[in-house]
């Protein structure tokens, strides 16, 4: 609040006529229905827009009033105290995750973004799968969607190392498995590691409710039964490659279309939100 | 003795009496708030009595409740008493205390008879005494008290040009006490003439500031009342009231806040009804309020500002929210009254200083920024020049009505055209953008869309911003939300601004 006291306290000519102010130049003020910059062949859109700038006059009665006429009465009353239990906190705004299907709240934006890198930032365009890094949905996306891939890995080593920097690459992807365990002591059921033929056999019937993602057990890295970790949403008839098991249905009244990927870069939110008392 | 001093001390005497005063605030609280929304909030003033500390002992030693009979006993020798007449007067007093004698005393044949009597007679310390005693009964929750001292009021009302200030002062208290026992006590009131006598009173007894913070809580009594109105208020507009109540605005210093925060009050229940403000525009209520403001946002930003502050500050915010709405503008959007641009600054100061005290008054203060920069370049213009912006970016996080406020303010800026949309571009709104367009509140991701419209209106390099903030994947989703005002509105701004740049389907 330095500035601020700066130019309310500002010694020998401290008042600041409002006219000696430098006004910026205004510029085509915006009208609420302000036409679309459409190209060929688009129609002029008539603008949803509605905001203009409003002067608010309050009823003396009016409830957002509320607050200050108890705290007058309090007053009146001698109940007026600085003890720090009456004071009227303000509340947090919280934070919602857009993403289809998702609706998860949070009260922190640092929260909310842990949820979103963790869940939607490296996101298959083709199935929706969703992984922890580039590193991984590279080598999914090169393994599941590549046509090529199946024939070349006939002829060389394709299967790469899940493990970053590690750089090896091997015949198959049991092969891989072998290395994985042995070399980086990995689990034998690592979740990353699944192969596209036994997919299938291993997806349990439990879509019901793909939205319901636990942040807390992503965070933990808890690895359950059930596919938590992928947030599959239904697949477009587009990608032939892969097979649609018959228990997956799409459950959402909308579709997302599969040129749309959210996982796109980072997030930089705004950081200055302090957390009041 | 500044009275909120006094409070702090009373409650500070016990840990048993501390915690006894927050329990009994916290179920006052509930009760005022509940009377508010039921539009029955009325408080009767409690007044401080120097000695009332040694006499509360007294008073709860004494377990068992009076009878009527007692109480006849005391009328008697208050009647009979003689010489000794003040001293059973003091101690009827002490039993009217204790609420539950009101209705019993009320009952008890010529008790107001006596009572009346000794408030008219010439005796100076039992007229005191008397009035003390009807103070008490003043404060009575019920209605049937306050209907029987009907019978003092015109001795009341005649003793507010008494030259005994003390007397005065109770009796002025015991009148604001009285006003909301119903609309017969209203209606005798203003046919005794109250707001002559009041007006007369604080002409009268200008220097004195403890009568004139008894007028002020007594006019502010009669002006909350929304039954008579229509009655009060051409009558208090007539009256000559409101120079003195602007001319008490500004504290004094040793006294305390208590005078500027009735007459404030009593200005904010003037301006919020749909009384003519040009008679009151014609005082300079605008440029008092803002001028005050500025000094006690000057106060609050060092840290010097005294306890009970916002006490003031409140009914002023209300004041000025109120006529920068039904004010006729200048050419440039600039209210007559409003000189000093500080305004702006101090409002700011008031926002952050009180925001985790008091949120609802953080809130009032960016309503009144909100009324000064609508539509007015000046103002717009000072905001950006004192570099205001990045404090109210600050205050984004806050809901309840803050945050939506903020967004407003800035809609208002970002309106006036390019020059004004850069300047906020470089005081950071795009990334504070990006964080409440995640809120869960629609009408913050609404005001969200708005603002960022205008923004991408008014200049091409907003539109690259978007790209390096990841603000298209954000509008892609918001298409696919429940809410139509926010589908519609995402999809224009991503149609308009991003047709020319087609999404390249990134797998990062």
């Amino acid at each position: 609040m330095s500035d601020l006291i700066k130019l309310l306290d500002g010694g020998d000519e401290p008042r600041i006529g409002i006219y000696t102010i430098p006004v910026f130049k205004t510029s085509n003020e915006i009208k609420p229905h302000h036409l679309a910059r459409g190209g060929d062949g688009i129609e002029e859109n008539i603008s949803p827009f509605t905001f203009t700038p409003q002067r608010i006059r309050l009823d003396k009665d009016d409830e957002s009033f509320e607050d200050g006429d108890v705290h007058r009465h309090l007053y009146l009353q001698d109940l007026a105290a600085t003890l720090a239990e009456d004071f009227q906190a303000p509340k947090v705004s919280e934070f919602k995750c857009h993403i289809a299907g998702c609706r998860q709240l949070f009260d922190t934006l640092e929260g909310y973004e842990h949820h979103y890198n963790s869940l939607h930032r490296h996101v298959c365009s083709s199935c929706k799968r969703s992984f922890p890094s580039n590193h991984l949905l590279d080598i999914h996306i090169l393994e599941w969607h590549d046509a090529l891939f199946q024939v070349m890995a006939e002829k060389q080593c394709m299967y790469q190392c899940l493990v970053e920097g590690c750089g090896l690459k091997f015949r198959t992807s049991k092969e891989r498995k072998d290395h994985l365990i042995k070399t980086h002591s990995y689990p034998s059921d690592f979740r990353f590691d699944k192969s596209k033929n036994k997919r299938i056999k291993e997806k349990t019937p439990q879509q019901k409710d793909v939205c319901m993602v636990d942040p807390s057990s992503v965070l933990s890295g808890e690895l359950e039964n059930s596919n938590s970790m992928d947030i599959s949403l239904p697949q477009m008839s587009e990608n032939k490659e892969l097979v649609l098991p018959k228990q997956q249905k799409p459950h959402y009244s909308y579709k997302v279309p599969s040129s749309v990927c959210f996982g796109q870069g980072s997030v930089r939110g705004f950081r200055g939100g302090r957390r009041k008392k | 003795m500044w009275r909120l001093k006094a409070v702090r001390h009373r409650a500070s005497r016990s840990a048993k009496d501390l915690e006894e005063f927050k329990h009994k605030r916290r179920e006052h609280e509930k009760a005022l708030r509940q009377a508010r929304r039921d539009r029955q909030l009325i408080s009767k003033r409690v007044l401080l009595n120097e000695d009332e500390e040694q006499e509360k002992d007294v008073m709860e030693t004494d377990g068992a409740p009076v009878s009527p009979d007692q109480i006849r006993e005391m009328i008697r020798s208050v009647q009979y008493g003689g010489e000794e007449r003040d001293t059973h007067l003091a101690m009827l007093r002490k039993t009217l205390r204790d609420p539950q004698t009101h209705l019993i005393f009320t009952k008890v044949e010529n008790s107001m008879y006596v009572l009346v009597g000794q408030l008219s007679g010439h005796n100076a310390q039992c007229q005191l005494q008397a009035a003390h005693c009807l103070q008490e009964l003043s404060q009575s929750p019920h209605l049937g008290v306050g209907q029987a001292c009907l019978a003092a009021t015109p001795y009341l009302l005649t003793y507010l040009s008494s030259p005994s200030t003390k007397l005065t002062e109770l009796c002025l208290y015991i009148l604001g006490n009285l006003w909301p026992d119903g609309a017969l006590v209203r209606e005798k009131l203003l046919a005794q003439g109250i707001v002559t006598a009041l007006a007369n009173c604080i002409q009268n007894q200008r220097f004195n500031l403890a009568v004139v913070e008894a007028v002020g809580f007594t006019l502010s009594q009669l002006l909350q009342e929304k039954d008579v109105a229509d009655k009060v208020i051409p009558l208090v507009m007539a009256s000559g009231l409101v120079p003195h109540l602007i001319s008490f605005l500004t504290p004094d210093p040793e006294f305390g806040l208590g005078p500027a925060i009735e007459c404030a009050w009593c200005l904010h229940y003037l301006m919020s009804c749909d009384v003519d403000t040009s008679a009151l525009l014609n005082h300079g209520v605008i440029s008092h309020c803002s001028n005050l403001l500025i000094t006690l946002g000057g106060a609050t930003a060092k840290g010097s500002a005294e306890e009970g502050l916002e006490l003031l500050i409140w009914p002023l915010l209300r004041c000025l929210g109120n006529l920068l709405a039904t004010e006729v503008y200048e050419g440039a959007g600039c209210p007559v009254g409003v000189e000093d641009a500080r305004l702006l600054v101090a409002l700011c100061v008031f926002s952050q200083a009180y925001l985790s005290s008091h949120s609802a008054l953080t809130r009032e203060s960016l309503w009144v920024l909100n009324n000064l920069t609508a539509d007015s370049p000046v103002f717009c213009s000072a905001m950006l020049f004192f570099n205001l912006v990045p404090h109210l970016l600050q205050l984004l996080p806050f809901s309840k009505g803050i945050n939506s406020m903020v967004l407003r303010i800035l809609g208002n800026i970002a309106c006036k055209g390019a020059e004004y949309c850069v300047q906020l571009t470089y005081a950071g709104l795009l990334p504070a953008l990006s964080a409440t367009l995640r809120m869960a509140d629609p009408d913050v991701v609404t005001l969200s869309l708005e603002v960022l419209h205008l923004l991408s209106t008014c200049s091409p390099q907003v539109a690259e911003e978007f790209g390096r903030l990841n603000i298209v994947p954000l509008l892609e989703a918001i298409k696919y939300y429940n809410e139509k005002e926010q589908c519609v509105r995402a999809s224009y701004i991503l149609d308009c601004y991003f047709h020319k740049h087609p999404m390249v389907d990134h797998q990062s």
